[in-house]
């Protein structure tokens, strides 16, 4: 039986470790910042500074490649607007996605592949807790970071993006937007919980926290995938596509829990220590 | 019903014997040491009866329960002095106190704060509460593991190397508190050590383990007398009554050999205990005078190293 109680315990144990942790808070705090500030930039400044660049060559090409569908919502915009529509709404979005990973795989492996780092995790695992009062504890600790800091740099961006575009679209407000909010509220926390199943796995078999970071960043390799079929037009992040890949994920995140479930056994994680 | 009872406890990983067939009981308010030199299979032991790993073979219960089969049970029954403090170092000293608290089913805060202050000042480290774990001594850190495995009044004490990197002055402290522990708390402690001087000073009973197996069990007194050299009695006495006295220590029973060496004569004996005052009474009836007795007791180390090498 898993007390909450017990799982509260744990989650803030490991908050206020992390939360006077440098080398988990910053990257936490600044990737996100960079990501909801620079990428508007990125997005609008070209455009403002050179204008023929909208009406260039390799903005034809780029708009060909395009899935009809957003073609058809750039039509009859203008190539500035064309352009910053493109990147701002289309584009950067499975870049956004890094947000999740990062924190949820920063924040995990601190907690899980850290405890046996730090040798605290003897001390832990001889406490009455049980195994799955720990194991959520620390889920959650890796999860409820992860989804509110990237909640919290979709609004920044959000904001900044409307703010440099406010008067190039005659008022237009272009986020929130579905595919956003379904990104950010659906998919993004699904792909949190897999990395952090992920890293838990990970984390019962190597012994530092860099090992384990490395390892459970190769989910990002699906999302470097996502970003080059974007750019290149072979998939278009659509609803249908955002929704059916969130249930793919969820079904995945059933199958991870499990396993870190299995994972998360005192003997296997002592016996990997002896 | 005995704190701790291991019957033939056996763990192997892979093809290597951690710990071979061990059997042990620690009663209540008795101080039970395993000593053997690294990677004996001390920490081995101390993690199963943790429940922290289970037994290839074998059994063992604390309190009563199994440690197989009622892990939880046991947990709550047990402090444990891991071999490492394993303290939050980015925590204080409190936090650590308060999350471990907690975690043995201490729930009410104002309990909690309670025994987290009793112990806390016990080991001299209120004024330290508010300091992260990370700036206190190796001294500190291991006061405060110990009170950490104290904070939920267990009846049964795990100390895997208790004094181990302690400054003498700590270790003392540390032995003090042991000694308390067993003798006012009554409570049952298995105290894992290859420091002799703890096992000597504290154990009232030792097993002797190497390479995972029991090579001997005994009070500390016994195994020193079971294996230490035969004892001699050193007599010092007045120049000139020497060659006076030899011949009435000789008809003395349980005396073996007399020899002298100048003013001293040194008498192996079978048993010192009962034959000391006979040899005594023996030297002042004969008319010499005595300047001093004295009787080298074989020491535990003496007896460790003996037995650890045989089994080598």
């Amino acid at each position: 039986m898993v007390r909450l109680r017990k799982v509260a315990l744990v989650f803030l144990k490991d908050w206020l470790e992390i939360r006077r942790n440098g080398e988990v808070l910053l990257p936490l705090l600044i990737v996100p910042l960079l990501f909801a500030v620079m990428l508007p930039i990125i997005a609008v400044l070209p455009t403002l500074a050179i204008p023929s660049w909208a009406s260039s060559e390799g903005l034809l090409t780029l708009v060909k490649a395009l899935p009809g569908q957003v073609r058809e919502q750039i039509a009859g915009m203008t190539g500035q607007q064309a352009i910053v529509y493109i990147m701002a709404l289309y584009l950067f979005a499975p870049v956004f996605l890094i947000i999740p990973i990062m924190a949820s795989s920063v924040i995990a492996s601190d907690s899980f592949a850290g405890e046996k780092e730090r040798k605290t995790i003897e001390a832990l695992l001889a406490t009455p807790l049980s195994d799955g009062e720990m194991l959520l504890g620390k889920m959650l600790v890796s999860f409820a970071p992860a989804v509110i800091v990237t909640a919290a740099a979709f609004a920044v961006y959000s904001v900044v993006v409307d703010y440099l575009t406010f008067s190039m679209f005659g008022g237009r407000l272009l986020f929130p937007n579905t595919i956003w909010l379904s990104l950010i509220f659906g998919l993004s926390p699904s792909l949190a919980f897999a990395d952090i199943g992920l890293t838990v796995i990970i984390s019962a078999r190597v012994k530092g926290v860099k090992e384990a970071q490395q390892i459970s960043a190769l989910l990002l390799i699906p999302l470097v995938a996502a970003v080059l079929g974007q750019a290149s037009g072979a998939m278009a992040l659509d609803p249908s596509l955002v929704t059916t890949t969130t249930m793919l994920l969820v079904a995945f995140d059933i199958i991870i829990f499990v396993a870190s479930v299995k994972a998360f056994g005192r003997g296997r994680i002592l016996a990997r220590l002896s | 019903m005995p704190g701790i009872q291991a019957d033939g406890l056996e763990k192997k990983f892979g093809s290597m014997t951690a710990v071979d067939r061990l059997s042990f009981e620690v009663e209540e308010g008795e101080v039970f040491g395993l000593l053997g030199p690294n990677g004996a299979g001390k920490t081995t032991t101390v993690r199963i009866l943790a429940c922290l790993i289970s037994p290839t073979r074998g059994s063992a219960k604390v309190c009563g329960f199994m440690v197989t089969e009622q892990p939880s049970l046991v947990r709550e029954r047990v402090g444990v002095l891991t071999e490492n403090p394993c303290l939050y170092e980015r925590l204080t000293a409190y936090e650590n106190m308060e999350f471990f608290a907690e975690a043995y089913g201490i729930s009410i805060k104002a309990e909690r704060n309670e025994r987290i202050r009793e112990l806390l000042d016990f080991f001299e480290l209120w004024d330290r509460r508010a300091d992260k774990v990370a700036a206190l001594s190796k001294g500190m850190k291991q006061k405060l593991a110990i009170a950490r495995a104290l904070v939920h009044k267990p009846p049964v004490l795990l100390l895997d190397e208790p004094t181990a990197g302690l400054d003498p002055e700590s270790a003392k402290e540390v032995r003090d508190m042991v000694t308390q522990l067993s003798r006012r708390e009554k409570r049952a402690i298995l105290l894992s050590t290859h420091r002799l001087e703890d096992a000597e000073k504290l154990c009232n009973h030792v097993m002797i383990i190497d390479r995972g197996r029991s090579v001997a069990t005994g009070t500390p007194e016994s195994l020193r007398k079971k294996l230490g050299k035969t004892p001699v009695l050193e007599v010092t006495l007045q120049p000139g009554s020497v060659t006076l006295v030899q011949d009435a220590i000789r008809r003395v029973e349980s005396v073996r050999a007399v020899t002298a060496d100048g003013p001293r004569l040194l008498i192996t004996l079978d048993d010192p205990d009962s034959a000391t005052p006979k040899v005594v009474g023996a030297i002042v009836r004969a008319g010499g005078q005595v300047l001093s007795v004295n009787l080298p007791k074989p020491s535990l180390e003496e007896t460790y190293l003996k037995l650890i090498r045989r089994a080598s």
